[in-house]
């Protein structure tokens, strides 16, 4: 089993017209035993900024405190490869809109700070060849915040529905210019 | 006329294919002619060489991923026997299915539950239930389970050591009432004593239902549907199927009520 | 250290990560895996300059983790580089030596020559012995694409035959070689002038959906609903004004 397996997580994040999306599952295990059902994994790191920490629980938790800390989060890629020959066990996924622009950016990292930044989506845990599946064939362009809230809420929730060691309750965040729409789905707790 | 013959060369023998199956299926598939022979690879002590086959030339395990269930719960009171499952098979990490069906109806008066390895438990009671139809046949009478249980122990314990994965309990009512047994890959087998003796039908029901909704709750590689079946001296009935979304929050619900009354 | 003047963290790597993963790993959890690029990366020289070129997929095991990543790195205005091998150490290191480079430009008030490049990455390289998974090509070649080289690579090529040749090449390694997929990227380094062609040559097109998989609004069960509202940050600029002196 992998280490990035030990507490189980999924995490995506979308981009949409004028809106970006991010969600995650909550459940907190260790393997096959869930502990919480409320483990939060996605960290607000500016109004319109979100980050998520799919991976080994304590370094979810040890690198969101560094961030906090250092409040410079242009840094995260570089914190990460810092740590090359001794990395921390998560794979950052990022969304927000951009300073002033308001542009849409999503990006993910591996555990060692290598930046993917595509025109679509991005995924990360335990779940995420499922959530490849799912969102190659759900996303589409232009989508508005609505659209984005069940584009999103449906791939997250059908892919870890095929996966052991996620799932046990989802939350979104939806970000918008003039708001943050955060809402915590109803799913199978099995 | 092929070269080798042209130059008079004799067939080799390990170089020789046969093109009769049934060749092929009487030396590879001792199965197919008698169900409780498995095929065994050509080593000189199979139980304990054959482990040798799940590592790779550099000793690493191989990651041969088959489907295994899990939770599976049955218990005996004053109106017969319960038997609960969950409906999840996982392959590693990966959800095979939500939907198995976990409880064998081996005959009117015996099931089977599965855990462990799917393949192995559907196999071996599928060759259970061939064996006490002819029982039955032969003797005029239905297999009492304690016979049942340790033609299953007997059968698996040939195999003991070489990688069977099962867990399984026999229920079923025969002339000394209602009966429950344990019987796993390593041969182990023993009789279930009751529980909590008297319960009505639906507190038996709904101990059983809770049982598993709260074991699938906690456990990554249990959930699905929660399968209820009850051994009767009529024969088995099945009692219901629930999916565990609906449960959980039906008794999320429940919890809350009791709570505000509070 | 306190809060108002925290220590200036050391340079370099760090390791205080390393103890705790191995014991991880002597328990048997299997170490993740980093993001590859399996890669197909050329590079030629023809009458001009040299021409750059390499696909675009990244693979994390099996899994195409980027369809559309950058593998020609940008080093100094006249020199570009391609990174093949474990991708946070391609883009960390050409970004280190980038750097270094302008540094040292500044210094000699020249432009860079490429075989200081050369011999900076060497070096670097060398010092890590192969813990840092990077190949990189400064105007070499490699790869399934060497055949295509092999047979049609002359002296003294025209730019545009170049750009094919690399086109070529880089095709045979997106469409023989399973680790390598997506885009063909060309970039041609002239004397004083850099022609980057991003996705030069969309090698494979993803299938145009039929029709859309939009959910109809509501099809999400939601159990609690937050809205967060976020107020315009207007940053005003005060014009100072004058001390009053009279």
């Amino acid at each position: 089993m992998s280490i990035l397996a030990y507490n189980g997580g999924a995490m995506v994040a979308m981009k949409g017209e004028n809106c970006v999306s991010i969600a995650a599952d909550r459940r907190f295990g260790i393997q096959a035993q869930t502990v919480a059902t409320n483990f939060e994994k996605i960290f607000e790191m500016g109004p319109h900024l979100y980050v998520g920490l799919p991976g080994l629980a304590t370094d979810t938790q040890t690198v969101m405190e560094k961030l906090r800390f250092r409040k410079n989060f242009a840094m995260l890629s570089h914190m990460l490869y810092e740590k090359r020959f001794g990395p921390f066990f998560v794979e950052p996924v990022v969304a927000g809109l951009e300073p002033k622009t308001y542009e849409p950016f999503i990006c993910n990292m591996d555990l060692i700070g290598c930046i993917n930044q595509p025109k679509d989506f991005v995924v990360g845990g335990t779940a995420s060849a499922q959530l490849y599946g799912m969102c190659e064939a759900l996303w589409e362009p232009n989508l508005g915040p609505d659209d984005l809230f069940e584009t999103t809420s449906q791939a997250l929730i059908n892919a870890f529905d095929r996966d052991a060691i996620s799932g046990w309750g989802a939350t979104i965040y939806i970000i918008e210019k003039d708001k943050v729409t955060i809402k915590n789905l109803k799913t199978r707790m099995d | 006329m092929s070269l080798a013959e042209l130059c008079g060369m004799e067939d080799t023998g390990a170089f020789k294919f046969s093109n009769n199956l049934n060749d092929d299926i009487t030396n590879f598939c001792g199965n197919f002619s008698s169900h409780i022979q498995l095929g065994v690879p050509p080593f000189q002590n199979p139980a304990t060489d054959l482990a040798n086959l799940a590592k790779d030339d550099f000793g690493r395990d191989i990651k041969i991923k088959f489907d295994h269930g899990t939770t599976t719960l049955g218990f005996m009171y004053q109106g017969g026997v319960i038997l609960a499952v969950d409906s999840r098979a996982t392959g590693g990490q990966f959800i095979g299915s939500q939907t198995m069906k976990k409880i064998v109806e081996i005959n009117d008066f015996l099931l089977g539950t599965l855990a462990g390895g799917a393949a192995d438990c559907v196999y071996w009671d599928r060759v259970l239930a061939k064996q006490c139809r002819m029982y039955e046949l032969r003797n005029r009478e239905r297999i009492s389970v304690a016979a049942a249980s340790k033609l299953m122990s007997n059968m698996v314990y040939n195999y003991k050591g070489m990688g069977l994965s099962m867990g399984m309990m026999l229920a079923g009512y025969d002339k000394r009432g209602p009966q429950l047994y344990y019987i796993d890959s390593e041969g182990t087998r023993t009789p279930d004593s009751g529980y909590k003796w008297d319960l009505t039908d639906e507190e038996a029901y709904d101990l059983g239902r809770r049982s598993i909704y709260h074991a699938t709750h906690r456990d990554a590689y249990s959930g699905g549907i929660v399968r209820v079946y009850h051994m009767k001296p009529t024969g088995w009935v099945h009692i219901d199927n629930n999916d565990c979304l609906d449960l959980h929050y039906k008794y999320q619900a429940e919890k809350e009520d009791v709570e505000n009354k509070i | 250290m306190s809060v108002l003047c925290p220590d200036i963290p050391a340079p370099g790597f760090s390791f205080e990560n390393c103890r705790r993963n191995v014991m991880l790993e002597n328990k048997g959890l299997a170490l993740p895996k980093a993001t590859k690029t399996g890669t197909t990366i050329v590079g030629i020289i023809y009458k001009d300059g040299v021409i750059l070129g390499a696909d675009t997929r990244a693979t994390e095991d099996t899994t195409v983790a980027d369809k559309n990543c950058e593998k020609i790195h940008y080093l100094a205005p006249n020199m570009y580089c391609c990174g093949a091998g474990t991708a946070a150490d391609t883009e960390m290191t050409t970004q280190m030596i980038s750097s270094q480079l302008e540094l040292h430009r500044l210094y000699t008030n020249r432009v860079v020559r490429v075989a200081t490049a050369n011999q900076m990455l060497k070096q670097f390289l060398f010092r890590y012995q192969g813990y840092i998974g990077a190949a990189l090509v400064l105007g070499g070649v490699d790869s399934t694409a060497m055949a295509v080289f092999e047979s049609r690579w002359k002296p003294d090529m025209e730019e545009a035959e170049g750009v094919q040749l690399v086109r070529d090449a880089i095709a045979a390694g997106i469409f023989n070689d399973l680790g390598s997929g997506s885009n063909v990227d060309v970039c041609i380094i002239r004397k004083g002038a850099v022609d980057y062609r991003r996705t030069y040559d969309e090698a494979n097109k993803k299938g145009q959906k039929q029709n859309s998989y939009k959910y109809p609004k509501g099809t999400t069960a939601v159990l609690t609903t937050k809205v967060v509202d976020i107020e315009e940050v207007v940053v005003k600029r005060f014009e100072s004004e004058e001390m009053d002196t009279a």
